[in-house]
């Protein structure tokens, strides 16, 4: 019942896209309410998902990464798929030559992913909102896009395979491309193309560290195991390093795991973005359409996080820690730094929001590379959080340009006296993502610092100023935009007005996300720890953390 | 009677979180006249519970603690829960903090009638009385710094109420920022202590029993960050430059908040946590060092003023510099534990102060009223008959702020005198600093009465003046406004006599609160230093009132003769331009420089590294020139050098 929820979460938005294009320009709003249910049911599905699997917890095996609500799996093992998309026995005499593996069509869900999931299905209802008034040219290709967007973006968070993880990463690039191409703003095409050039070229290289992996779990292992499927690869490596260790052979492994660390680092940071491989955000950002911007924030720059979390960290455990703790550690801080000071710096609102997005991001990857689960867990958790923040902010923004048609924070002063609505829910998301307690950016913050603190002092030290300089710019901005005496940009025509019900409708659920997730931080971070880190353990009992 | 007394500590939270929500969603469009009424509601239900838990704690021997199962974070090594406890500390700030909010809010019922964000206004006082009860009744560090930081938001939301007012919205922004720099110090702090502390706890019970096991150096940078974070939100020297700014809020705000409530925020955490204070003789001699020199720099400040609330403001610093210089002489020398002592002479200043101080600030909010918002002391003058109960209650403040002998300010001063004068005659071996501090506290209390007496005569002696803001005929303060001012002036003239020589606050803090290890002989009234205050009290207030009663020329003429410390006073001794120009200026510009940076320099490599294949093409594009003749002769080259190159080889 709930793989087939899974399978839907992928079909619905395919199918939709390919009706929506099919509709063709002449009947935009039916093409509008085809895409609105296709998401609403996407997040439907996707809540009722994430509540099924809260309430499986116990069926979760603690020993390895095991996805739960796997299409295709059997009774004796519901963990994995037997779905095989390209089966490398066929044609071979299976009698004499041994079983080889397959790439498979492995989607499931755990503790990892599941908000981020949940996270994807929100904010694709959110951009079908915001884009109802904002475009009306070529409506039905925008959402088809849109839609496979939503699709591409699901699937990359679904997948256990790893080949399937990478089509799905690619495929991401694809919509997007389109999306900030055609809908963009004046540089849409210079923006599109550094976009789509700068992080495929990155995740190319990601792909060889992850073939690489494939390999030499094939050639190591003394049956010669072909396997694509992530939880196997992990086991299969983990073993591998072990008996490394009690044979002696570690140098091979450590050299291999630097490379390997090395290769797919490369793809990930970029999509982090990590400085300083961060210049196509904001660019891309600020000439992306609302929805574009709203995705590309909210969850597209979480597959790089995601990327280090479910690939990186296992199968480069040693190198994780001897390379990533004090490279990505560092990047991170001179990110959360670099970024917020950017920020501050910068005139456009939208590009505010965008450089925002860098410093935040290094926190996730600072909790992250503080190698435990206290830090684990809060980079998962503001993972989230800076998917719900950052995706209101570029809303709010998105719906302040449509009125004003600028985004200069010069031109404005004291919006508070006239938009009421917009300006209670830019200062509710503003203290949000500077971390306030009760909301939801908090948790997160606190134990992405109080992680790395065991891990690197400094490191967490240095990283505490991002939050007194995201204040800084956050607050700077809302001084001057919202608050003080009334400026307005000249409008011709229309009168301008307070917040309309669509709107609400488009921040509804990420504010109610946000007042509800400092209760369920602890259902995600009880959650992820019983799924993750016994699996980090596998790994670090070989090689102590320096 | 337990779980009696447990539903009212729960309840003491939840009323004004339950209000706080209910005008907030509903308050606009159905109350938008009565929304004072579910705030003043649940400010008296707190306060009424938070008496019933003052008597419950007074008489249970052991702190009440409960709500440990509540879990909130549970994440690898952190795990906090809504964990509350009820000790002779905690119930004292309670009743201090309900019942001096519940009088504000009746006030702010009169005082904001008519103002357009009436429902924000309470929302926001509701939620805050939600978290500076929280903050004194969380039983670990997190849910401290959460409600720390709540506290925080409130006072940012009301100091920016009028935010179409450009220098309130810039002054909501520097005070949160400011004390946001505080902010990181303690959870820089909690960070150390969790690091060290048994099984990670960051229950406070846990994290003090294992005080004496903290590594000396350890233990040390603990409390100074721990000091950082207290002196951001109690606005000490060198974060103390948001408090005066932060009287662009509406005047009960400055009352409740910036006066009484959450700026003693720092005091009591440094209180809380003495048990680790007491330990560590350095940092203690940093919190009284700081603490001494902020009261005696903002008494100076406070003497040139011509803003009456921002006299009241650093009358505030300098107050709130005089709890920290009692806290930082809690030392223990061998058979001499001050720490008990220091604390309750700290705390119970901070009792009294929260009396005077907001009597004072709803005085002067019932002068801005009455003046048509005009707050100059230059403005106006001689309002006694104009507006006699103002001028009742603003003398009982006054003078309990000047310390005239037995009004409240009076005996807890002498307290905070006592224990500094203890820490001087018992300290090994900073006793020459303490000596110091003692002196410059004694000055200090001098220069209080004559700043104190100088508002007042200003505000209500001498020839009647009024601004033309007020009108012809000055309006007194309505009931709603009058009758809480009448409370609070009884309270600041009569608690200090009632629990100072009494010791019965003494007793309940340190019978219900102190660790067994940190208690202490009950201290001996010292009657040479009361004389000694009195005189200085009476010296001050003497000077003033011949400055600016009998011989109004002579403070001009003194202002002449002392230019220079007179622009310093009068200037703030320039603290914000120097942050200007030390802090925010490079910062800025580093931030500009970092965007250039970014958009030419690191993006421009990576145009760079794009342009590479283009460059390589236009490179090798020559050697495609479609000549059949140029193809074979670098044919036939290129055949050539391979040969060359095997035969050689």
């Amino acid at each position: 019942m709930m793989s087939v929820l899974l399978i839907l979460l992928l079909l619905i938005p395919a199918a939709a896209a390919v009706a929506v294009a099919c509709l063709g320009q002449a009947r935009a709003l039916l093409v509008r309410q085809i895409t609105l249910g296709a998401t609403i049911a996407g997040a439907v599905i996707a809540l009722v998902l994430a509540f099924g699997l809260l309430t499986q917890r116990t069926d979760i095996k603690r020993d390895t990464y095991s996805p739960t609500f796997v299409p295709g799996s059997t009774a004796e093992n519901p963990h994995a798929t037997t779905w095989n998309l390209i089966d490398f026995n066929a044609g071979r005499d299976a009698s004499t030559q041994k079983k080889l593996g397959a790439i498979q069509f492995y989607i499931g869900l755990d503790g990892m992913n599941i908000w981020l999931i949940v996270l994807t299905a929100i904010l694709m209802v959110s951009s079908v909102l915001i884009s109802w008034n904002a475009i009306d040219e070529r409506v039905h290709e925008f959402h088809a896009w849109l839609l496979l967007l939503g699709c591409a973006l699901t699937g990359v968070f679904l997948a256990f395979d790893i080949i399937l993880f990478y089509v799905f990463f690619e495929l991401t690039l694809v919509p997007l491309f389109f999306l900030i191409g055609i809908w963009g703003g004046p540089e849409r095409r210079y923006a599109a193309r550094k976009f789509f050039i700068y992080t495929l070229a990155g995740s190319v290289v990601t792909l060889l560290g992850l073939l690489a992996v494939v390999a030499v779990c094939y050639h190591k292992t003394g049956d010669h195991v072909l396997t694509f499927s992530i939880p196997e690869l992990v086991t299969i490596f983990n073993n591998l390093l072990r008996s490394a260790e009690a044979t002696g052979d570690r140098a091979f492994f450590q050299s291999f795991q630097f490379w390997v660390f090395l290769a797919m680092m490369t793809g990930f940071a970029i999509k982090v973005p990590l400085f300083p491989v961060h210049t196509w955000l904001p660019l891309a950002h600020v000439e992306a359409p609302t929805a574009g911007s709203v995705l590309l924030a909210g969850v597209l720059l979480k597959m790089g996080t995601y990327g280090f979390l479910r690939l990186c960290l296992p199968l480069a455990p040693d190198a994780s820690i001897t390379i990533g703790v004090p490279l990505i550690g560092a990047l991170s801080v001179v990110g959360i730094i670099y970024g917020a000071l950017c920020a501050r710096a910068q005139d456009d609102i939208k590009k505010l929001v965008a450089y925002s997005s860098v410093s935040h991001l290094g926190f996730c990857t600072l909790g992250m590379f503080a190698l435990n689960s206290t830090g684990l867990t809060g980079s998962l958790m503001q993972m989230i959080n800076h998917g719900l923040s950052t995706g209101a902010l570029f809303l709010i923004v998105g719906m302040i340009y449509e009125r004003y048609h600028t985004r200069m924070m010069g031109d404005y002063s004291g919006l508070g006296a006239k938009l009421k609505g917009i300006t209670f829910c830019m200062v509710f998301i503003s203290l949000s993502s500077v971390g306030l307690p009760g909301l939801n950016g908090f948790v997160g913050e606190a134990l992405v610092f109080f992680g790395m603190f065991e891990t690197g002092k400094v490191l967490a030290i240095l990283g505490t100023a991002g939050i007194i300089l995201g204040a800084w710019y956050l607050m700077t901005m809302l001084r001057q935009v919202f608050f003080g005496e009334l400026k307005e940009p000249h409008v011709e025509g229309h009168e301008v007005r307070d917040i309309t019900p669509r709107e609400i409708a488009a921040l509804a659920p990420i504010m109610a996300g946000k007042e509800i997730r400092t209760r369920s931080g602890l259902e995600i971070s009880s959650y992820s720890s019983c799924s993750w880190c016994p699996s980090w353990t596998i790994w670090i009992d070989h090689d102590p953390p320096v | 009677m337990f779980d009696f007394g447990i539903t009212c500590l729960w309840l003491i939270p939840l009323l004004p979180l339950a209000a706080s929500v209910i005008i907030a969603l509903f308050g606009r469009r159905w109350l938008p006249d009565q929304c004072h009424l579910p705030c003043i509601a649940a400010a008296i239900g707190a306060c009424v519970f938070s008496v019933i838990a003052f008597s419950a704690v007074a008489s249970e021997p052991q702190p009440i603690a409960f709500g440990k199962d509540l879990a909130w974070i549970s994440a690898g090594d952190v795990k906090a829960n809504f964990s509350l406890r009820a000790d002779g500390l905690t119930a004292v700030m309670l009743v201090m903090v309900t019942f001096i909010g519940s009088l504000i809010a009746i006030y702010s019922a009169g005082y904001m009638h008519g103002d357009p964000g009436y429902p924000r206004f309470f929302a926001a006082v509701s939620l805050f009385l939600f978290f500076m009860v929280g903050l004194v009744l969380a039983n670990n560090f997190v849910l401290l710094y959460a409600c720390w930081e709540g506290v925080g938001l409130c006072s940012y939301l009301l100091i920016g109420f009028w935010f179409a007012k450009p220098s309130a919205a810039t002054a909501a922004r520097k005070a949160f920022l400011v004390t946001r720099l505080g902010d990181i110090g303690l959870l820089i702090g909690i960070m150390i202590l969790w690091t060290h502390s048994p099984g990670h706890s960051l229950e406070y019970d846990a994290v003090f029993a294992h005080a004496d096991k903290y590594p000396s150096g350890v233990l040390f940078w603990a409390c100074v960050c721990l000091f950082i974070g207290a002196a951001g939100k109690s606005a000490q020297f060198p974060l103390h430059v948001w408090l005066p700014d932060a009287m662009e809020g509406p005047s009960p705000v400055s009352a409740l908040i910036h006066a009484a409530t959450m700026v003693t925020a720092g005091v009591y955490l440094i209180a809380r946590c003495v048990p680790l204070f007491a330990l560590e003789p350095g940092a203690q001699l940093l919190v009284a060092g700081i603490g001494g020199f902020t009261a005696l720099l903002a008494a100076v400040i406070a003497v040139t003023q011509t803003d009456l609330k921002r006299v009241l403001a650093y009358s505030t610093l300098s107050q709130l510099g005089f709890m920290f210089l009692a806290l930082g002489s809690g030392i223990h020398f061998g058979e001499h534990k001050l720490a008990a002592l220091a604390v309750t002479a700290a705390i119970f200043h901070l009792f009294t102060h929260a009396f005077f101080k907001a009597l004072l600030f709803l005085s002067a909010g019932s002068v801005m009223h009455a003046m048509g918002n005009v707050i100059d002391m230059r403005q106006f003058g001689g309002l006694r008959k104009a507006l006699p109960i103002t001028h009742w209650t603003f003398l009982c403040g006054a003078a309990a702020l000047a310390g005239v002998p037995l009004l409240s300010g009076f005996w807890s001063k002498d307290e905070v005198l006592v224990s500094v004068y203890d820490a001087w005659k018992h300290s090994p071996h900073y006793g020459g600093t303490y000596c110091l501090l003692f002196f410059s506290a004694l000055f200090t209390a001098g220069l209080t009465a004559f700043y104190t007496a100088r508002a007042y005569f200003k505000t209500f002696w001498g020839e009647e003046k009024l601004p033309p803001e007020a009108g012809h005929h000055p309006h007194e303060a309505p009931p709603i406004m009058a009758w809480p001012l009448r409370i609070l002036a009884v309270g600041a003239v009569g608690v200090g006599v009632v629990l100072g020589p009494t010791h019965l606050f003494a007793k309940m803090l340190e019978t219900r609160w102190a660790p067994p290890h940190l208690a202490a002989h009950p201290p001996g009234p010292n009657v040479v230093l009361m004389v000694f205050s009195v005189i200085l009290a009476g010296v001050g207030i003497g000077l003033a009132y011949w400055m600016y009663v009998i011989q109004p020329s002579a403070a001009e003429h003194l202002a002449r003769r002392m230019a220079t410390i007179y622009e310093f006073s009068s200037k703030k001794f320039y603290f914000d331009e120097l942050y200007d120009w030390t802090i925010v200026k490079p910062i800025t510009i580093l931030a500009h420089v970092c965007r250039i940076v970014d958009t030419y320099l690191i993006d421009g490599l990576v145009d760079l590294v794009g342009m590479g294949p283009a460059i390589v093409g236009y490179l090798v594009r020559p050697v495609q020139n479609g000549l059949v003749q140029f193809y074979a002769i670098l044919m036939a080259l290129g055949l050539a050098g391979f040969l060359l190159s095997v035969l050689l080889r």
